[in-house]
């Protein structure tokens, strides 16, 4: 079974605050029931995780930000994962030449790029115009490339020796790991410190035109496309609507600048937490941090506070025509992390997916046969707020997805009507607790882990402590939250399907194969 | 070892430490043959308690039978699935779940595997399960259906994520559609597939003279395991295992270009060459060699083709080994409107390393690279393990390991530019896109002879 918080994040349920590090003195937990995990925070906010592990001389480091697509504003989507992509081009001092002079010349890369994307979306854009202002961007860029010092960052972490050097943006937060050899600490320190506090953006529009590609990429794949669809339709007004890269349209209006306003406003020590696995002695990585990050300026964050998700109180039913086969993804609203029957929720989802005694194997893909796969998760696409249930499938042939979907919520009515067995929770608590220890063996997963529950949850213990209250539902409680949550009037559903009109078409859901 | 390189061989920003050599000496597990055959590696770990095995079983997809590709993956998916003499599927789905425990049976192509992994107390229990589903599979009617219905929706979904489909097509071109290395499972291949042929392949393969297994975790100490090791497995007869024989790799070296028509929001370019046997000496400058041109965001595929000028999210180079020849790759996703620049630029990069020697500063950056991430090929004493066994099954001499990296690190411009022009012809290299024709910049006939496919 998956962690509650594996891909996404928020706010502690089971009550923060106890065991929390302050500023200035490390604490090491030493209750047996968690990792010796050692928790320090600096004067400007900065919080960090230590956990000594001496298999082998590496150590992983993952720096998580409590910021996302959800933080962006209307009109400006797919500036989170933009900056992201941004933090990998250097510093004032990595990547540059001469950054003085370099700096000029990336304000006229700014000046040019701003009056184009101005004519651009005008509403009578002069195309001849345009055409000029690119040749001015491109020669401004030009310019700009004599003081760069090409993809510096990187060579420094391929000569390191890095492993998994990379970044990842969601709804809810950003980000960064890399894993060294030990004896690399320092160089982190220095390297990293230098990228948080002085990034300099250079390159922007070029990084830009990688981003759209990577749109394009996931437009061509039919699973990425279900999902934006899936979760745009859901959800109304909650900016959680947006897809984490960003509209294709926003993204063509997003400058330099933008993305440095964003940066201000969310890169400060006071919104992340650093966690640091592996070979290290936890003194030397809070001494290390304070020489290096402690002279990070403190800044006050904006309130978080969007426009929450109307009720819903429609059954929404979207058809997506893409050429692939056919197959089904469908969320319904829960309360949010915070709210007590995201619990029963949680083991709702493990009742219909856990393994092949999970009842969506059993009864859909072995006993009917509908079904190729079927699994359901309970807090998709983020934990800050409130969130989709979703379960995702697809049908064999020749079933249809209408048929599919039928037999998918006669399941979830049997949560009501068949109440799990105290087998069915067992064994789910089991796999829970097991997969606690078995976290503990990768190095890079479980410091993304603790830094996501720490910054996000508000407590590194958060995976444990979900733990005892998932020990806590009663069958009753699920088949409670089922009726309540998963019903007709809280649900959006997206019926992917090959698109209609050629002749063949018609034949599609019988007999698949014959029109490959 | 002690890795010998490690500063980086080019100017740090003065901020930066010095950096030392990263020194690690992989530990040595065991190693035993029990009198069956059955070849054993051991590393006892008592960090967690965890117990993790994985078995080689020398066979592979390549061994199937043309006319029922399939044959293996259905058999080695089976195992586990299809309940075994002893236990009834059903018994060993709700056992394992229950203990949070996994037995995983599956096949690659030129390896079948098993695997285990349980909590230390369900050891027993769990380990007399996976040797059943080694030994004595049952192959249940029903889930043999069950497991061909799946197969048959996978084939059928097989060109729904476009830039798998890519490689997958530009392979089966490369070496043909009839030969191991580039076919597929169709439908009436994994239809034609019996029970029978899979008891068969089962009695031929899965034999402990034909298998290397690895065991990490916590146990007490090495008797102690291989005496629970020797009373599953010890039984087990030796059996005499027919392989057949795989007819030898034909390529033809001369430009040849493959386009799949499909409206599409990105188009995907393979490039594809001749590579190497494995345990050809030439891995060593060949592994630097591909660290230069697409090995990470600093290499020259993507530093052009991503980060200077825009054209692709995803772009990389890599080589691939096989006891025949191997091939190497080139990989780029990009806008259809972009596609022959980017096809251009990455043909241009490998001419350029067949005509110029690379800066001793790049090369040396590359060695690092490799030299100074070796370590994270053993993250966990499992992986470690698992590492030491797959090199016996892959033929590597006892050294291999030890020796990697200074054959790494013997590695320079020189070596580098000899191997690019004994392996890399790019104006012959075969050239494979899918995408929307109509949205090219150019027509790919610019590049060559164009064979028009349909997705299939």
């Amino acid at each position: 079974m998956k962690k509650t918080t594996k891909s996404s994040p928020h706010k502690a349920p089971c009550g923060t605050g106890a065991g929390k590090s302050v500023p200035g003195s490390p604490s090491t937990e030493t209750d047996p029931k968690y990792p010796p995990v050692v928790s320090y925070t600096l004067k400007n906010g900065l919080k960090l995780l230590i956990l000594e592990k001496n298999f082998v001389p590496t150590v992983s480091f993952t720096m998580l930000f409590k910021v996302g697509n959800v933080d962006g504003q209307q009109g400006k989507t797919g500036l989170a994962h933009l900056f992201e992509h941004m933090a990998f081009k250097g510093t004032q001092t990595i990547n540059s030449a001469d950054y003085s002079r370099e700096k000029v010349a990336l304000d006229a890369v700014e000046e040019a790029a701003k009056e184009l994307i101005a004519e651009e979306s005008s509403e009578t854009p002069d195309l001849k115009r345009a055409q000029g202002l690119r040749n001015k961007l491109a020669e401004a860029e030009k310019e700009a490339d004599k003081l760069i010092v090409k993809d510096e960052y990187l060579k420094l972490y391929t000569a390191l020796g890095e492993n998994g050097l990379n970044a990842m943006t969601s709804t809810d937060y950003t980000g960064y790991v890399v894993s060294l050899p030990s004896n690399r600490l320092m160089a982190w320190m220095a390297i990293e410190s230098d990228r948080f506090k002085n990034p300099v953006l250079r390159e922007f529009y070029r990084e830009r035109s990688v981003v759209m590609e990577e749109r394009r990429m996931g437009e061509a794949d039919p699973g990425r496309l279900m999902w934006e669809t899936l979760i745009s339709n859901a959800f109304t007004a909650h900016p959680y609507r947006n897809p984490t890269i960003g509209w294709m349209d926003d993204i063509t209006r997003l400058t330099r600048t933008d993305a440095e306003e964003f940066y201000r406003t969310f890169y400060v020590p006071n919104n992340a937490t650093l966690s640091v696995v592996g070979d290290v002695n936890s003194s030397e990585v809070i001494k290390l941090a304070e020489k290096y990050f402690g002279d990070w300026k403190y800044r006050e964050l904006p309130a978080r506070t969007y426009t929450k998700e109307p009720p819903q109180r429609a059954e929404k039913l979207v058809n997506l025509f893409f050429k692939a086969q056919p197959a089904v993804r469908m969320g319904f609203k829960n309360p949010g992390m915070n709210h007590p029957d995201i619990y029963p929720l949680i083991m709702a989802s493990e009742v219909l997916t856990n393994g092949k005694t999970g009842r969506f194997y059993r009864n859909l893909v072995e006993g009917r046969q509908l079904a190729l796969y079927a699994a359901a998760g309970a807090s998709t696409p983020g934990n800050r707020y409130p969130s989709l249930f979703v379960i995702v499938s697809a049908p064999n042939a020749p079933h249809t997805v209408e048929e599919l979907d039928a037999a998918i919520m006669a399941e979830v009515k049997k949560l009501e009507t068949e109440p799990p067995s105290q087998w069915e929770l067992d064994k789910i608590l089991n796999n829970y607790q097991a997969e606690m220890i078995k976290q503990l063996e990768s190095n890079s997963g479980l410091g993304m882990s603790l830094a996501q529950n720490e910054q996000l949850m508000g407590d590194w213990r958060y995976d444990w402590k979900a733990g005892e209250e998932l020990k806590k539902v009663k069958p009753g409680d699920i088949s409670r939250a089922a009726a309540k949550y998963l019903t007709r009037d809280n649900r959006t559903v997206v019926f992917l399907k090959a698109p209609a009109g050629k002749k063949k078409d018609g034949l599609k859901n019988q007999s698949p194969q014959e029109h490959r | 070892m002690s890795l010998p390189s490690a500063a980086p061989a080019f100017a740090l920003p003065p901020s930066l430490p010095e950096l030392a050599a990263v020194d690690f000496k992989p530990p040595k597990g065991e190693r035993v043959v029990l009198d069956n055959g059955m070849v054993v590696y051991l590393m006892r770990d008592n960090t967690l308690p965890v117990v993790h095995m994985t078995a080689y079983i020398r066979t592979g997809k390549l061994n199937d039978p043309l006319e029922k590709i399939g044959l293996g993956e259905l058999t080695a998916g089976l195992l586990k699935d299809g309940g075994t003499l002893k236990y009834r599927p059903d018994e060993i789905d709700k056992t394992l779940e229950f203990l949070a425990a996994s037995v995983d049976t599956h096949i690659g192509i030129e390896e079948a595997r098993a695997d285990l992994t349980s909590l230390k107390k369900d050891l027993d229990t769990v380990l007399d399960i996976y040797a059943e589903v080694l030994m004595r599979p049952a192959f249940s009617p029903d889930k043999v259906n069950l497991r061909r219905t799946e197969t048959l929706e996978m084939i059928r979904r097989r060109n729904d994520n476009p830039g798998r489909a890519a490689v997958r097509e530009a392979l089966r071109s490369f070496y043909g559609p009839a030969h191991p290395y580039g076919w597929r499972s169709e439908e009436a291949t994994v239809k034609a597939v019996t029970i029978e042929d899979m008891r068969a392949y089962h009695a031929n393969y899965y034999r402990p003279n034909n298998i290397i297994l690895a065991v990490a975790g916590d146990f007490a100490s090495y008797e102690e395991m291989i005496a629970k090791l020797k009373a599953k497995f010890g039984a087990w007869p030796r059996g005499k295992v027919k392989f057949p024989v795989i007819p030898p790799v034909q390529i033809r070296d001369k430009r040849q270009v493959f386009h799949m028509e499909k409206d599409i929001a990105q188009a995907y370019i393979v490039i594809l060459q001749k590579g190497l046997k494995r345990h050809d000496p030439l891995e060593y400058p060949l592994t630097v060699t591909n660290e230069i041109l697409g090995g990470g965001l600093s290499s020259r595929l993507a530093s052009e083709i991503r980060s200077r000028q825009g054209l692709a999210y995803t772009v990389y180079s890599y080589s691939a080994k096989k006891p025949d020849l191997g091939y190497s790759l080139a990989y780029c996703g990009t806008n259809p409107a972009t596609t022959a620049r980017a096809l251009t630029e990455m043909l241009r990069q490998y001419a350029l390393l067949t005509r110029e020697a690379c800066p001793a500063e790049e090369v040396a950056r590359a060695r690092d690279s490799i030299v100074n991430s070796f370590v994270f090929r053993f993250p966990t004493p499992f992986e470690l393990i698992t590492e030491q066994a797959s090199f016996e099954y892959y033929g590597y001499t006892a050294d291999y390991l030890d020796n990697y990296v200074e054959n790494i690190a013997r590695t320079d411009s020189k070596s580098v530019l000899e191997t690019s022009q004994n392996l890399f012809k790019p104006e012959d290299a075969m050239i494979f896109v899918i995408g929307n024709s109509k949205k090219f910049d150019k027509p790919l006939s610019g590049f060559g002879p164009v064979t028009e496919l349909k997705e299939d």
